[in-house]
C-alpha cells in the first residue's frame, strides 16, 4: 500500500541530496517504530515543497478509519504535552477534511517556511518514538511549519504573561488571558492615576520642599555611595547625559552645593 | 551651571538590572526643584502637570534607551515641548484614529503603554512588564517624598 504510493513521488524526492537514500529503505522504515525514521522523513518533508505534504496527507485517508482510532489512542498516550496538543490539532484537521483541502493549505504553509523548520525539526521529533501512527502525525505536525513557529511564539507569550502576573498584585487569582490582561490594564491605569495624584500633592507642598530637598539627598544617599558608582557606570554605558548628572550629584554630596547643579 | 567634567567609567561590566532607583530619585528630585524654582507663580494645575511630566521624564531617562517605551515616552515629551515653544510644524506624531471593528486583546494595553502601537504582542508584553516596574518605582519614590516632607505641607 505504501510503496506504490511512494513510487510516483520519487522524482520529487530525488531532487534533494537528503533523499539520496533509496526509496525501498523508506518503506520498511515507515512501518517501523523508531525516532530515526520520523527524523529523516520529517526533515525530508521539511526540505521539500508541497509535494511532500501531499504525499503525507494522502496516507492517513488511505488507511481509513483505523488511523482515527489509533490516532486518538496516540493522543492520549503521547508523552510530551505540547506534542499532544499539536498532534490532536493535526489529527482533527485530518479527520475534518478529506485530505485534498488540507493538501493545498499545507502545501502553501510548508513551502513558505521550510528552511526554518529544518533546523527545529530534529529536536521536536526526537521525543516521540512510538508507533507508526505517531510518526505520521509527527511528520504532519512538523511540516505544519506555522504550528511550530506558533507554538514557540505561544510559549514566549505565556512566559511573559507569567512574569506580568507576578508583577501585578492580585493577578494570580484570575484565570484566563483576557481577564489577566484586564487586570494589568487596570493596574497600569491605577499607577498612572497615582502618579498624577502624587504630583498634585507634591505641587502643593511648595516652600518647605525647597529647603528639604537640599538636605534630603545628602542625608539619605550618603550611605549608598557605592551603589552610585555602579549605577553611574550602568547609566554611562547607555547614556552620556547621565554621566554628567552623576558627577553633579557627587558635587552635591561633597559640598552640599546643590545650587551648582541647577 | 552644570559641570562639564566627566567621570571615567570604573566598572564597565555592570549587570543589567531594572530601573536604577538611585538615578530615578536623583533625576526626579532635581526636576522637582527645577519646577519649583523656575515657575513659582504659575497656576497649581500647570505646576502639577509639569511635575507629572518631570516624573515621567525621569522615569524614562533612568530606564535607559534600551527600552522602546522609554524612547517613545521621551519622543512624546520632546515633541510636546517643541510644539509648545514653536509653531506647530507637523502633526506626524498625532495618534491616527483608526476605528477597528475587530478588537484584539492587546488594544487597551497598547494605548496605555507608550510606544505600544508599533509592536508585536510578544514585545508588548515585555515592555509592559518593564513599564510597570518603572511606574511602581516612581510611585514609591513620590510617595516617600510626600511622606518625608510631612503632613505640614504648605
Amino acid at each position: 500500500m505504501d510503496p506504490p504510493s511512494l513510487m510516483p513521488r520519487l522524482p520529487d524526492m530525488c531532487r534533494f541530496p537528503m533523499l539520496g537514500m533509496p526509496p525501498p529503505e523508506l518503506a520498511p522504515r515507515v512501518g517501523r517504530i523508531g525516532g530515526d525514521a520520523s527524523v529523516e522523513e520529517s526533515t525530508v518533508t521539511e526540505q521539500c515543497g508541497g509535494s511532500k505534504g501531499r504525499w503525507r496527507r494522502r496516507d492517513p485517508p488511505s488507511s481509513g478509519g483505523a488511523t482515527e482510532a489509533e490516532s486518538s489512542k496516540l493522543v492520549s498516550t503521547s508523552s510530551g504535552n505540547e506534542l499532544a496538543e499539536a498532534e490532536a490539532k493535526h489529527l482533527k484537521a485530518i479527520k475534518s477534511t478529506d485530505g485534498n483541502d488540507n493538501i493545498k493549505s499545507e502545501a502553501e504553509a510548508s513551502s513558505g517556511i521550510c528552511n526554518k523548520l529544518a533546523a527545529q525539526n530534529p529536536q521536536t521529533t526526537e521525543p516521540p518514538k512510538q508507533d507508526y501512527i505517531h510518526v505520521r502525525a509527527r511528520r504532519g505536525q512538523a511540516t505544519d511549519s506555522h504550528s511550530l513557529a506558533e507554538r514557540a511564539r505561544r510559549d514566549k507569550i505565556s512566559e511573559r504573561m507569567k512574569i506580568l502576573q507576578d508583577l501585578v498584585p492580585g493577578c494570580n487569582k484570575v484565570i484566563g488571558k483576557a481577564s489577566v490582561l484586564d487586570e494589568i490594564i487596570n493596574y497600569i491605569q491605577a499607577l498612572q492615576r497615582q502618579v498624577e495624584f502624587l504630583s498634585m500633592k507634591l505641587e502643593a507642598v511648595n516652600s518647605p520642599m525647597n529647603t528639604t530637598i537640599e538636605v534630603f539627598p545628602s542625608k539619605d544617599f550618603s550611605s549608598q555611595r557605592y551603589d552610585t558608582t555602579s549605577s553611574l557606570a550602568y547609566s554611562s554605558q547607555t547614556w552620556e547625559y547621565e554621566q554628567g548628572s552623576g558627577t553633579e550629584w557627587l558635587h552635591m554630596q561633597v559640598g552640599g552645593a546643590f545650587e551648582r547643579v541647577t | 551651571m552644570k559641570s562639564s567634567t566627566r567621570n571615567p567609567n570604573p566598572n564597565p561590566d555592570t549587570p543589567r538590572f531594572g530601573p536604577s532607583k538611585l538615578m530615578l530619585a536623583f533625576r526626579f528630585l532635581r526636576a522637582l526643584t527645577l519646577v519649583h524654582r523656575t515657575a513659582p507663580n504659575s497656576s497649581n494645575a500647570a505646576r502639577s502637570r509639569r511635575i507629572q511630566r518631570a516624573a515621567f521624564a525621569s522615569m524614562a531617562y533612568s530606564a535607559g534607551p534600551r527600552r522602546a517605551w522609554s524612547r517613545a515616552l521621551l519622543c512624546r515629551l520632546h515633541f510636546h515641548r517643541a510644539r509648545r515653544r514653536c509653531a506647530r510644524r507637523s502633526r506626524a506624531a498625532g495618534v491616527p484614529r483608526r476605528p477597528s471593528t475587530t478588537r484584539s486583546p492587546a488594544d487597551g494595553l497598547r494605548r496605555l503603554v507608550p510606544g505600544g502601537t508599533g509592536m508585536d504582542y510578544c514585545s508588548l508584553l515585555e515592555e509592559t512588564a518593564d513599564y510597570i516596574r518603572c511606574l511602581s518605582e516612581q510611585v514609591k519614590l513620590m510617595q516617600s517624598i510626600v511622606d518625608s516632607v510631612g503632613p505640614g505641607g504648605r
